[in-house]
């Protein structure tokens, strides 16, 4: 009996260790946030998963597609089994580690217009802006697109 | 036990169970949330972007294969720069295949969004292959010159894209050409050939963008100086599409899938190449100022599909059809600008006339993201 319990507290404390560790502030975390990339046409929200940073789709300046009319979905996805996801709450970013030198790499960008996934870095040139480069093997085969982190507005008077 | 410990080991995994999953879609989530945010940081402005919805990726890094059927190539007589004296006879021969190599590779060197500039190199090489060989039956440096030397340029180019803002950019794009019958080691950089376009342009949807503008050019062989229209677009359902730099070139496009492009278009090349042959084969031409003015149309259909990721294959397949293939004497060294005969009607050193081919070309390339 005492062997059950002693397991059950050992489960249930990596359990709270490991929400907690999402709960603790990182020095990574100036990343979490929505961001629009400078084409205006999407907005992506970032947040930490344990120990790593990743991006959804969370507002479409074109939801719909205006082929179906449906909301749209991620149907230049060489995986036949993906192409029926929705674009809207969709990972672009993926599994980006923030490294001492200040900058979030070793994770990917995945391009919803081409189906293509690239290796990605991300480098925070100030709090409210971002050069996410999207590269192809070596960084000098890439390119940067500046996002900017978004806010929500004040009411008009 | 082993129960208890799975479930304590699942319930530990739950905060990051949420990983694996492609989406973080949550039927629960309001999305609206998202639909009122503006800009953090205050002032900050939006920029239009160099490229368009749809529009064919660029390719980073191309290496292609070009090949011309058989034609006439009918070389005319060559005049001394007296206009008089007759230095070579007129002659036709036949050439079996036109062949080279072309290389080409573009780097993004600032990629801001208010900043987007590129610099690029490119090698073109051509080979003319005679049959028979005309180094005796048609005594014409024109023949021999093509059969043992062929034409190439080595270039470096450079691209500049400075939105002003979220729907009008300028674009200007630069290069400098050596191109002749020379070896890359022997080609002086007194031959530089200089070209260069300027455009407005307007951006008014993400899947349409124009521009008028500028250019210096040698498109059709010799120095001018024109207007050119950008016009790119993509329609609603991203199937068609049109990718066009008038006059220098314009194709419709259709997209299959982002993966999978057709074109059907042309395409002016040109350029003027320095004319030299090796005195030990007969005619000495290093002391005449002399340039072919090569120009021509290239009717085509271009088939660009995803090899693997990023790795895009380009087939082509077309008729080329000659503009000029004239050979002009500079004046002391400069270069004759004739604006279509409008501003000078200097007669060409020697009036050449080429055969038409079909040609294809096949280039495989690593295309930016």
């Amino acid at each position: 009996m005492l062997r059950k319990f002693t397991l059950w507290a050992a489960s249930a404390l990596i359990a709270f260790a490991s929400l907690n560790f999402e709960l603790q502030e990182a020095p990574g975390d100036k990343l979490i946030g929505v961001w629009e990339p400078s084409n205006g046409r999407a907005r992506v929200k970032i947040d930490r998963i344990g120990t790593k940073y990743y991006g959804r789709i969370v507002w479409l300046i074109e939801p719909n597609d205006p082929e179906t009319g449906l909301p749209k979905t991620d149907k230049n996805n060489p995986d036949p089994a993906l192409k029926n996801v929705p674009l809207k709450g969709y990972r672009m970013l993926k599994d980006f580690v923030y490294q001492a030198d200040g900058t979030w790499s070793e994770g990917t960008i995945y391009d919803p217009l081409n189906g293509s996934t690239y290796n990605c870095v991300i480098k925070m040139k100030d709090k409210n802006t971002l050069d996410i480069r999207g590269y192809i093997g070596v960084q000098a085969l890439g390119r940067t697109d500046v996002w900017k982190r978004l806010a929500v507005q004040p009411a008009k008077k | 036990m082993n129960r208890i410990f799975v479930l304590g080991t699942l319930f530990a995994s739950l905060g990051s169970a949420s990983m694996f999953g492609q989406t973080d879609t949550n039927s629960l989530e309001d999305f609206s949330q998202y639909d009122n945010l503006g800009f953090a940081e205050a002032g900050a402005k939006r920029y239009c972007s160099p490229k368009i919805e749809g529009l064919s990726p660029a390719k980073l890094i191309s290496l292609g294969y070009d090949f011309q059927g058989g034609y006439a190539v009918n070389a005319g007589d060559l005049f001394a720069a007296d206009g008089t004296t007759l230095l070579a006879p007129s002659s036709s021969a036949q050439t079996s295949a036109t062949y080279g190599m072309r290389a080409g590779f573009n780097i993004p060197v600032i990629s801001k969004t208010n900043l987007v500039w590129q610099m690029g190199a490119n090698y073109w090489n051509t080979n003319f292959r005679y049959a028979p060989d005309p180094s005796s039956a048609t005594p014409n440096p024109l023949h021999q010159t093509l059969d043992e030397h062929g034409i190439r340029t080595a270039g470096v180019n450079t691209t500049l894209f400075k939105p002003l803002d979220s729907k009008q950019f300028l674009l200007f794009q630069g290069s400098a050409d050596l191109s002749g019958t020379y070896g890359l080691g022997l080609m002086p950089m007194d031959y530089l050939k200089y070209s260069a376009a300027l455009i407005y342009g307007r951006r008014p949807t993400e899947k349409k963008q124009w521009g008028l503008g500028v250019a210096r050019t040698y498109r059709v062989g010799e120095i001018n100086y024109i207007p050119v229209v950008l016009y790119n677009s993509t329609d609603a359902r991203n199937k068609w599409g049109a990718e066009v730099l008038f006059p220098a070139r314009a194709h419709v496009r259709r997209t299959i899938n982002p993966r999978n492009m057709i074109f059907a278009g042309y395409e002016l090349e040109g350029q003027s190449y320095r004319l030299w042959r090796n005195p030990a084969s007969g005619f000495d031409l290093r002391d005449e100022d002399l340039e072919i003015r090569r120009g021509e149309a290239r009717l085509r259909m271009v088939y660009e599909f995803s090899l693997k990721d990023f790795i895009w294959l380009s087939v082509q397949a077309g008729y080329r059809v000659n503009y000029r293939f004239d050979v002009d004497r500079l004046v002391d060294g400069a270069e004759i600008y004739r604006a279509f005969g409008l501003l000078r009607d200097d007669a060409y050193a020697q009036v050449n006339g080429l055969g038409n081919p079909l040609y294809f070309n096949v280039s495989l390339n690593l295309v930016s993201p």
